[in-house]
């Protein structure tokens, strides 16, 4: 009895263990199936994470030239919006200053036109008479003077332009005589 | 230009002149001169004229309000202007698609997407304003402390929202650059308490450009 007993045991013990080693196997298998899709897996990823990121930086550069274009027409408008300001504005003392600088720079370059202007006439008319020299340099210095003094730059301008255009009629004169 | 941009072209000319409500698709076919149904066969009716033009509005100018957000209109106190000026670009595009504006409370009811999306539109040029004064603050053009600064960047906002109904509502049909131009000199004024001597000259030659505008108009 005790041998049918042990036999049942027996049966019964290696039942358990089938069941144990089949659930021992499954878990193995769930493993071994889990690592190799995770070895299927590892290399797919990197994959699609590159790709990923390959279509994220081309959406990043269209955008960042996108809000560079829209960037760049709002600086623009700015521009025309600056330009056509400045057209209906009243003229402030910096925009009279800048008027000013430009008519300086206006005189200078006509009074030291004139001056090579005379003394060319007066080096090709080498006999004249000695009075002529002395009354240009003067009006010279005159220009030259007034330049210094910033308030009265419009006149000046119009006084050197006389003295030049005054200039010239007697040199044809002189050279004419000569 | 193809005839779906040229319908979207009419009918904003015409929600701007007569007001969206008033205008139907027959308006607008006949104004185009073709028939409803080759208008029906681009847009299926009035709300996708409106939604398509307030896509193209909403697009414009958001794109616009990036630009103080993303980095400074100015470098240093210098060219402080280029602020200023920017602000008659953001009002020239709004009165572009001015009939969103002129009954504002009762279009943005009719059209919850539209009300969605213009939230966020709102909320986008108060980033834009905050972002103008903060600059400015630290390009120390702006004296003011962070809370006054809130309450001034939220005034600005309401002034650029509902700058457009304040003007139809007190004179009717002024001309464009009028409008525009009162626009700016209102948010300017907002900011003018804040701003030193110098930086006032700006603001004095708008109050001189806008008191021509109104002498010469007549």
């Amino acid at each position: 009895m005790s041998n049918k007993k042990d036999k049942v045991t027996d049966r019964a013990s290696e039942f358990a263990r089938n069941i144990w080693l089949a659930g021992v196997g499954a878990y193995g298998r769930a493993v071994d199936e889990a690592q190799s899709s995770l070895k299927k897996a590892t290399p797919q990823p990197p994959k699609l994470f590159r790709e990923l990121v390959k279509a994220g930086a081309a959406l990043e550069a269209e955008a960042n030239e996108a809000t560079a274009s829209a960037r760049a027409s709002v600086e623009e408008r700015i521009a025309q919006v600056r330009e056509n300001f400045h057209l209906q504005r009243t003229a402030r003392i910096e925009d009279l200053q800048v008027l000013h600088a430009k008519i300086d720079a206006l005189t200078t370059t006509v009074e030291s036109l004139s001056a090579q202007l005379a003394a060319l006439q007066s080096a090709s008319t080498p006999r004249r008479k000695s009075a002529a020299p002395k009354k240009k340099a003067p009006a010279v210095k005159k220009a030259t003077a007034a330049k210094k003094a910033p308030a009265k730059k419009a006149p000046t301008r119009q006084v050197a332009k006389k003295k030049a255009a005054t200039a010239k009629p007697k040199a044809k004169a002189s050279s004419g005589k000569a | 230009m193809k005839t779906r941009d040229r319908i979207l072209h009419t009918s904003l000319a015409l929600f701007n002149q007569e007001g969206e409500e008033h205008t139907t698709t027959i308006d607008i076919a006949n104004e185009l001169d073709i028939s409803p149904g080759n208008l029906y066969y681009h847009f299926k009716g009035k709300d996708q004229i409106i939604a398509e033009l307030y896509h193209q509005y909403h697009t414009a100018l958001s794109s616009t309000l990036q630009a103080p957000v993303q980095a400074p209109l100015s470098e240093d106190s210098r060219n402080v202007e280029q602020n200023w000026y920017y602000l008659y670009v953001l009002l020239e595009e709004m009165y572009q698609y001015r009939f969103l504006y002129h009954n504002l409370a009762n279009l943005l009811q009719r059209y919850p997407d539209i009300r969605r999306q213009f939230r966020r539109l709102v909320a986008l040029k108060h980033t834009a304003l905050h972002a103008i004064c903060e600059t400015l603050m630290q390009q120390a053009v702006l004296d003011t402390g962070a809370e006054q600064l809130h309450g001034l960047v939220e005034n600005l906002t309401l002034q650029l929202t509902f700058w457009l109904s304040y003007d139809q509502l007190l004179h009717e049909n002024r001309p464009p650059y009028i409008t525009i131009h009162q626009g700016v000199l209102q948010l300017l004024a907002m900011v003018a308490p804040y701003l030193g001597d110098d930086q006032l000259a700006f603001y004095r030659d708008c109050q001189d450009i806008y008191a021509n505008m109104l002498a010469n108009q007549d």
